[in-house]
């Protein structure tokens, strides 16, 4: 180890010389920054959102503030319908998404040779293929399927997002379990399929939490799928936010109100999930 | 087929299945989409070969403005949050009161959409009546137009996508950072070593894997980025800002010539592929060689 061969040190460094106030000043000043910076345009979404109509072009000046917009846009049934939506469509995604490439993980962590290579090869390079290559395309594979507009329309191009990236992850967490118990388990009578459902992918729950929350996160908040594989039976709550400032005017107010709404369910997501996220995305 | 085979087929089948159908099918069809005069004018779809790679080829928007903003683009954004997410997850990995807070906070980014914090940080930037020129004032300097200029453009851009994307290096690297021994740490501490010392040749090497895979990952997503600068800059000022995925976009869905698109899309494709392959191996070199 490095440690054991390093002379000490003979120069503490400019931290270290403050007094310890000082460096705890120090240390808070920068939290405030990073808070600062990081907060900053969401407290702005928040600012805007509680605005009425006339006032947005001068937020920072003005001094009326209105709960109007959210009543105005949690009366809007495209609203409602999207918000709706958006939730199955995210819950549902995550939930297939994790089943599908948890297997394919496993697979990619406990064997070797070709049929694992050449998979490990396929999902490496279509992972590097742009979004722009495929989205048209995909419109028309929906519509030639019928799927066009509808949940599985939707769903599984989300899936088939996830699979190159969360089988690479799965295949990590996989690899940091000790595959000896499912030999064990194996045996003792239990099938292949056994092992895994019984010994590993209760060892891999952790990691499994982790993805499932960022999983969650990543499909409420995915724009550009939605935009071109949804019309209006199927409305998506990305999309109808940004329409508030693309199509039907500059609606700031009401945009900045169905973004906030939006944004405690995400809220809630990872104020309890940072936990599970930290502690499971090991990699 | 023996009985492994036939479980390592079952365990891969459904992702399999979703994967051919809704990447590889559609990708396949921009393929064969490249090779032919794939526009309104041309019902038809004749086979033009390699006529509309030559074309992208020899475009000068494209070797002169595209790539490098491309390239720029990335590897600004990716040492950008690389440096800030580090420095955020070493601050957050120490005990402190409000570390809570703090870290909720940084996570912020992941909860919005990334189109709604892009529309958000372009009125933010807008000249007229966005904040920022409005504290720029305040503070007696000059507002700026800021998406009217290709740098200034640049930096909003950047900027906003290191907001997006610095928790993401924070929340890995932090993880990476509590699965570490505390052995060495201690070893450190006895010998009296200076916290500089301590992150750089304790810290930093045994992070290194995490740190190589972290990139890989941002890099390729940075090098095909399309949402924020679509809505922040649309490319402009006369596309100025414009990065690949928008190059192909432009040339598919503005001048209506899916062909001249999808054979942008493949080219950026492969440098991608190219690029990753080699920068995985030489930052696995590179954490081979620290051991």
């Amino acid at each position: 180890m490095t440690a054991l061969t390093m002379e000490p040190a003979q120069s503490d460094g400019f931290f270290a010389a403050l007094a310890p106030q000082g460096r705890r000043a120090l240390f808070a000043l920068a939290a405030l920054a990073i808070c600062l910076l990081f907060a900053f345009p969401v407290l702005w979404l928040i600012l805007t959102s509680l605005r009425p109509g006339t006032g947005v072009y001068y937020v920072h000046r003005g001094t009326e503030f209105t709960l109007d917009n959210f009543q105005d846009v949690l009366s809007q049934e495209i609203v409602l319908k999207a918000l709706l939506n958006s939730f199955v469509i995210s819950t549902l995604a995550t939930v297939l998404s994790l089943g599908v490439t948890a297997t394919s993980g496993y697979m990619l962590s406990r064997f070797k040779g070709p049929i694992p290579n050449a998979w490990f090869s396929v999902i490496y390079l279509f992972r590097c293929v742009p979004y722009v290559a495929w989205v048209l395309p995909l419109y028309f594979v929906t519509r030639e399927l019928d799927i066009f507009d509808t949940y599985w329309g939707l769903l599984l191009p989300h899936i088939a997002v996830h699979i190159c990236f969360f089988s690479w992850i799965m295949k990590g967490f996989f690899d940091g379990i000790d595959p000896s118990m499912e030999y064990a388990a194996m045996i003792d009578g239990c099938s292949r399929w056994g092992a895994f459902w019984r010994v590993a992918m209760p060892a891999a729950i952790p990691g499994l939490t982790a993805l499932a929350i960022l999983c969650w996160l990543y499909t409420w908040n995915e724009f550009l799928f939605a935009l071109i594989l949804t019309a209006h039976e199927t409305p998506i709550l990305t999309v109808v936010m940004a329409q508030f400032v693309h199509e039907l005017g500059m609606e700031w107010n009401l945009m900045s109100a169905t973004a906030v709404i939006a944004l405690v369910p995400a809220l809630i997501v990872t104020l309890f999930g940072q936990k599970y996220v930290i502690r499971g995305l090991r990699i | 087929m023996s009985e492994k085979t036939r479980f390592m087929l079952a365990l891969i089948a459904p992702a399999a299945l979703v994967l051919v159908l809704f990447q590889i099918v559609p990708i396949l069809t921009g393929g064969n989409a490249s090779f032919r005069d794939w526009t309104l004018y041309d019902p038809k779809r004749t086979w033009v070969g390699l006529a509309n790679y030559a074309h992208v080829l020899r475009d000068r928007e494209f070797l002169a403005i595209v790539l490098p903003n491309t390239f720029g683009f990335m590897v600004a954004s990716v040492i950008c949050s690389l440096v800030l997410g580090l420095i955020i997850a070493l601050m957050l990995n120490r005990r402190f009161a409000g570390r809570w807070l703090v870290q909720s906070v940084v996570l912020l980014p992941l909860m919005v959409a990334p189109v709604i914090a892009a529309i958000m940080i372009r009125w933010m930037f807008n000249d007229q009546f966005g904040v920022v020129n409005a504290v720029l004032e305040a503070l007696g300097i000059a507002p700026l137009s800021w998406l009217t200029q290709r740098w200034t453009a640049f930096l909003v851009i950047l900027l906003t996508d290191v907001w997006l994307w610095t928790p993401w290096f924070a929340l890995i690297l932090l993880a990476g950072l509590q699965s570490l021994p505390p052995e060495p740490f201690e070893a450190a501490q006895i010998d009296a070593a200076s916290a500089w010392r301590t992150f750089r040749h304790i810290t930093l090497p045994m992070l290194r894997p995490v740190i190589v895979v972290c990139v890989v990952i941002r890099a390729i997503d940075a090098f095909r980025t399309f949402d924020i600068v679509w809505t922040i800059s649309g490319g402009g000022p006369a596309r100025a800002t414009e990065v690949f995925s928008i190059y192909a976009y432009v040339e598919s869905f503005q001048f209506l010539n899916l062909g001249r698109g999808s054979a942008a899309a493949v080219i950026g494709a492969i440098i991608i592929v190219i690029f990753a392959l080699a920068l995985y191996r030489v930052l696995n070199r590179f954490v081979e060689v620290s051991r």
